[in-house]
C-alpha cells in the first residue's frame, strides 16, 4: 500500500506549446530531479506517482520518453511514475507503440511500457485505433521478452476479424519453440472461440484465472491516486440503464474494483446521422427493450465486460445471444475480480450462465459465509449435471452440515436447479437415466447431510422442517418432473421426525409415508401415469416396509419395541427404565407430540373429572379422539391412517386387533 | 521423539481444548479470541508456532481435542511447516481430530499448485479443509463458528456423533480433474 505521503505533482503542458526536443529533455530532467529530491531512493512508483493531466503529458510525453536517448534510467523512472488522472488518449499510446520499433529502446523499457499500457488499459478512451494496428502489435510477439505481455494486450484487443490463419500458425510456431506457455494458450483459446475451425488443437478445460498478475502494485497505486483526487475512472454513466443507486455512489470511492460503468468502445457522443451510418450500435445507446429488439443484430459490446453485470438489459441481451467470445471475456473479468478480492459490491444477476464458471472457482475457495445469500441464490441456477462439476458442487457443501442456517437455505433452494434442468434436458444432450442418477445422487447426499445436521443441531425443529420439505418434494418428482425417483428418507431423518416432540414434524412425516404408500401400492394410484418403467430396488422396498411397519406399530398397534423392528431394545433395559407400559408410550395418546391434545380431549369429554387418565380414551371415544386430532390441521396423519390402516370395529365398543395394510 | 497423544489424559469437565498451529502466528490470535467467546462449553485455546511442542508444558497441557493447522497460502514456508509438524501427532488424531484451515485462498499471488498440494495433503489424511477470510471480523467469527462445531464433536459433546463420523462427511476430497494441466 502506498504510504500516506504520496507526492502528487500536477503537470500541464498545453498542446500548442512549441515542443522543441531540448525543452522536453529539460522537462524530463526536471521531473527526474524532483523525483530524486523528494525521495532518497526512488525505487518504485508507489513512493512518488506523478499525477498527470491527460491531454498534455501523455500525448507528447509518452513517445518522447521512449525516444529520448538521454539514458534509459531517468526515462524508466519517469515512466514508472506516470499515472494518468482520468483518461489516456489512445493516440498517445498508438504513437508510443509506433516508436517502439523505430528507435533503439532497451528491451526492459519496452517491457515496462507494455506493462504500463496494460495497467492503464481501462483508462484508454477508445480502442479503435489500437485495433487498427493489431497486426503491428502482433508482430512484436516474436520478441521473447515481450511475448507474454503482448499476448495479454492482444487478448484484450482481439475481435473476430483479427483472427487469421497465419496468426494462428505463428502462435503455434511459438508454442513449439517456447512450450505450452499459459499466455499463448489463453490467446489461442480466445482465437478458438472466435474461429473454432482455424484452431484445431485442444485446450484443457481447466483454465485457471488468467494471465499472471504482474501489474497489481501498479494498479493499486493508480487507484490510490485517483481516490485521493476523488475522481471517477470511467467517463460516462448511462442513465438509461437500471444500475443500482448504491453502486453508483460507491463507485466514486472504489473506482477500479467495482463494476465499471457501461460505456461504449468509442467514447464520443455520436451525431444522429452517424449512428445510422455506422454499422454497430453500442450497447450503451440502447434505452429500452424495444430498441434492443430492433437493433439486435447490430449491437456492439462494451470494452469493459464487467460493466454488463450492472445492467439488466445488457444481461438479457447476452443471455439471448449467447455469444461465446463475450462470455469468455466476462469469465476472464470475473476471474480477475475474484482474485482482486474486493467483492463487496458485487451485483450478481441470476440466470446468467457465465456465472457458472465463476461460481465453481469461487466455491473452491469459499469460507461459507462471504456473500452467502448471493452465492446460494446463484446456486439455485446452476445445473446439477454434468457430473464432474456436480462433484465439486457436493464437495463444497460438505461443510454445510456444520452450518445450520446455510443448510436450511440449501435445502430450500436445492430443487430449483432440478426444475431448470428438466426443462432444458433436450438441449443438454443428457439421457433421462443419467439425469435421474444425478438427482438420485443429490438426494442421497442431502440425506447424509441432513442426518448429520440433525445430530449436530440436536434435532432442531426448524431444520427438520426444511428437511421434511425436501423429502416431500422427492415424493413429487414423478408428478412434477417426470422422474421415476423412489428414495426413502434415511433412518437419521425418519426416526427423529417420528419421535419428535412437535406434532408438525410427525404430521409431515405421515404425509410423506402416505404419499409413498399411494405411489407404491398398485391399485391405489389415482394418477393415470403408468409406472411400468419404474424399477424400485428390493432394498428400497424393504426400507419402505420397515418404516411403515414401525410407524403403524408405534402409533397404532402399541407394539413399539417389537422384535422385528429396527429399534430393538432389550427387555431388561426397558424394565429398568421403570416406564409403565413402555410399548404404548408413542401411540396417538401418549406420544409427546400429542399428549397435549389427548389431555385436552379428555377434559372436553369428561369435564368434571379431576383425575386425568388418558388411557380411558382408548375405549369408546377413540374414533372421536382421532377425528378431533385430525381436525387440528393434521391432514398428513389423517391421510396416513386412512391409507395404511384398516380397522375392524366389532359389535362391541372395544377396538379389536387392527391390521395394517 | 514424543508425539502428542489424543487419549493419554483425561478430559476436563465440560471443557474442550483446541490447539491452533500457525507458523506465522498471525491469524491464530484473532481466531482464539473469537473461540473463547463460546459460552455453552469452556473452550481452552492453545497456540503454537509449530511442532514439536515445548516439553516443559507437557504436564500442564490439557488433553487436546482438536489440532488445527492454519496455513497461509501466500507463504510456502507456512505450508512446509505444517507438513513437517504432522509427524509429531499420534495416528489417533487423524480420526477426525485434525483439521486444516487455509487463509488468503482468494489472493491472486497464490500459485495454484500450492492450493492443490494442501488439498492433496488434507485428502490423504482424510481431514476437513476449511477456508477462512481473515481480513474481516465477520470472516473470523464465521471461521470460529465452524471450528467450534468440529471441536464440539471432537470433544464428545454431541451425542451419537464421533469425530470420525463427522470427518467422514466433512473431509476434503479431490476433484476429478486435479491432475489435468492447468495454467496460471
Amino acid at each position: 500500500m502506498p504510504s500516506s505521503s504520496l507526492a502528487t505533482t500536477r503537470l500541464l503542458i498545453k498542446p500548442q506549446t512549441a515542443l522543441k526536443s531540448s525543452f522536453l529533455r529539460f522537462m524530463l530532467m526536471f521531473l527526474c530531479n524532483m523525483v530524486k529530491c523528494k525521495h532518497r531512493c526512488p525505487t518504485f512508483l508507489q513512493k512518488a506517482p506523478i499525477h498527470v493531466s491527460s491531454v498534455g503529458l501523455c500525448f507528447f510525453f509518452l513517445p518522447m520518453i521512449l525516444v529520448s536517448g538521454a539514458g534509459s534510467s531517468p526515462c524508466v523512472r519517469v515512466l514508472k511514475c506516470l499515472i494518468p488522472a482520468s483518461v489516456v488518449p489512445q493516440q498517445a499510446v498508438v504513437r508510443a507503440v509506433v516508436w517502439l520499433n523505430v528507435s533503439k529502446i532497451p528491451i526492459s523499457t519496452q517491457v515496462l511500457f507494455i506493462k504500463w499500457v496494460l495497467t492503464v488499459f481501462d483508462l484508454i478512451d477508445a480502442k479503435d485505433q489500437l485495433r487498427a494496428i493489431y497486426g503491428f502489435i502482433f508482430s512484436f510477439i516474436t520478441e521473447e521478452n515481450l511475448c507474454p505481455y503482448i499476448c495479454h494486450l492482444l487478448y484484450l484487443l482481439t475481435r473476430k476479424e483479427n483472427v487469421h490463419l497465419y496468426r494462428v500458425r505463428k502462435l503455434l510456431e511459438l508454442q513449439s519453440k517456447l512450450g505450452r506457455q499459459p499466455f499463448l494458450m489463453h490467446l489461442l483459446s480466445l482465437y478458438k472461440v472466435f474461429c473454432p475451425e482455424l484452431v484445431t488443437l485442444s485446450i484443457p478445460s481447466r483454465i485457471r484465472s488468467g494471465f499472471k498478475n504482474y501489474i497489481s502494485p501498479w494498479k493499486s497505486a493508480l487507484v490510490a491516486v485517483q481516490k485521493s483526487n476523488g475522481q471517477q475512472v470511467s467517463s460516462s454513466i448511462s442513465a438509461a440503464f437500471t444500475i443500482k443507486e448504491k453502486s453508483i455512489s460507491r463507485k466514486r470511492k472504489h473506482c477500479h474494483l467495482d463494476l465499471p460503468a457501461l460505456s461504449s468502445v468509442l467514447n464520443k457522443e455520436p451525431q444522429s446521422e452517424q449512428t445510422s451510418r455506422r454499422k454497430m450500435v453500442p450497447l450503451v445507446h440502447l434505452s429500452s427493450f424495444a430498441q434492443m429488439l430492433k437493433d439486435m443484430h447490430r449491437i456492439e459490446l462494451p470494452a469493459q465486460m464487467g460493466s454488463l453485470l450492472g445492467s439488466s438489459l445488457a444481461l438479457q441481451y447476452l443471455d439471448c445471444v449467447q455469444e461465446e467470445s463475450a462470455l469468455l471475456r466476462l469469465n476472464f473479468w470475473l476471474g480477475c475480480a475474484l482474485h482482486e478480492g474486493n467483492l463487496s459490491h458485487f451485483v450478481f444477476q441470476e440466470g446468467f450462465s457465465s456465472s457458472d464458471a465463476f461460481l465453481y472457482k469461487f466455491l473452491n475457495v469459499w469460507d461459507g459465509s462471504l456473500l452467502r445469500p448471493q452465492i446460494l441464490g446463484l446456486l439455485s441456477n446452476i445445473p446439477v449435471i454434468p457430473s464432474t462439476r456436480g462433484f465439486f458442487f457436493y464437495s463444497a457443501f460438505r461443510c454445510f452440515s456444520v452450518d445450520f442456517p446455510a443448510l436450511c437455505l440449501l435445502l430450500h433452494r436445492s430443487w430449483e436447479p432440478v426444475c431448470d434442468c428438466q426443462l432444458s434436458l433436450c438441449c443438454r444432450n443428457i439421457t433421462l437415466s443419467g439425469f435421474k442418477d444425478s438427482v438420485m445422487e443429490l438426494v442421497h447426499f442431502v440425506g447424509r447431510l441432513a442426518s448429520l445436521g440433525l445430530q449436530l443441531e440436536g434435532c432442531n425443529t426448524l431444520l427438520l422442517s426444511f428437511i421434511l420439505d425436501f423429502y416431500e418434494t422427492v415424493c413429487d418428482t414423478f408428478l412434477k418432473f417426470g422422474l421415476p425417483l423412489v428414495v426413502m428418507p434415511p433412518p437419521g431423518v425418519f426416526y427423529p421426525a417420528l419421535l419428535a416432540t412437535d406434532p408438525v414434524s410427525v404430521d409431515r412425516l405421515a404425509y410423506i409415508m402416505h404419499r409413498w404408500v399411494v405411489f407404491l401400492t398398485p391399485g391405489k394410484q389415482r394418477s393415470k401415469k403408468t409406472l411400468h418403467s419404474l424399477f424400485v430396488s428390493r432394498h428400497t422396498f424393504r426400507q419402505f416396509n420397515h418404516y411403515l411397519v414401525f410407524m403403524v406399530n408405534c402409533l397404532w398397534n402399541c407394539r413399539m419395541f417389537h422384535a422385528n423392528t429396527d429399534m430393538h431394545v432389550r427387555e431388561e433395559l426397558l424394565h429398568k427404565s421403570n416406564v409403565p407400559q413402555y410399548w404404548t408410550r408413542f401411540d396417538f395418546i401418549h406420544h409427546p407430540a400429542f399428549t397435549g391434545y389427548a389431555v385436552d380431549f379428555h377434559q372436553k369429554c369428561w369435564p368434571g373429572k379431576k383425575d386425568v387418565d388418558v388411557n380411558s380414551i382408548k375405549s369408546k371415544p377413540w374414533s372421536w379422539y382421532l377425528e378431533y386430532l385430525f381436525n387440528q390441521g393434521f391432514d398428513g396423519l389423517k391421510d396416513f391412517v386412512h391409507s395404511s390402516i384398516s380397522r375392524q370395529v366389532t359389535a362391541g365398543d372395544k377396538l379389536q386387533d387392527s391390521q395394517q395394510r | 521423539m514424543s508425539r502428542l497423544n489424543p487419549f493419554a489424559k483425561l478430559p476436563g469437565l465440560n471443557t474442550a481444548s483446541v490447539l491452533l498451529v500457525e507458523s506465522e502466528e498471525h491469524f491464530q490470535q484473532s481466531l482464539a479470541e473469537a473461540l473463547v467467546e463460546e459460552t455453552s462449553v469452556t473452550v481452552n485455546v492453545r497456540l503454537a508456532k509449530s511442532f514439536p511442542l515445548p516439553i516443559e508444558n507437557d504436564e500442564s497441557r490439557p488433553r487436546i481435542d482438536l489440532v488445527v493447522f492454519i496455513i497461509n497460502l501466500t507463504s510456502e514456508l507456512s505450508f512446509q511447516s505444517a507438513e513437517a509438524s504432522l509427524k509429531y501427532l499420534e495416528p489417533g488424531y487423524f480420526l477426525g481430530k485434525v483439521c486444516f484451515m487455509v487463509t488468503n485462498a482468494r489472493s491472486s499471488s497464490v500459485p495454484a499448485e500450492r492450493l492443490d498440494a494442501v488439498r492433496r495433503l488434507a485428502a490423504s489424511l482424510h481431514c476437513p479443509l476449511l477456508f477462512a477470510e481473515e481480513q474481516t471480523p465477520e470472516g473470523v467469527t464465521n471461521a470460529a463458528e465452524r471450528l467450534l462445531t468440529i471441536l464440539k464433536a471432537a470433544a464428545g459433546f454431541v451425542p451419537f456423533t464421533t469425530p470420525l463420523y463427522l470427518s467422514n462427511l466433512t473431509r476434503c476430497t479431490l476433484p476429478p480433474d486435479i491432475d489435468q494441466p492447468s495454467f496460471d
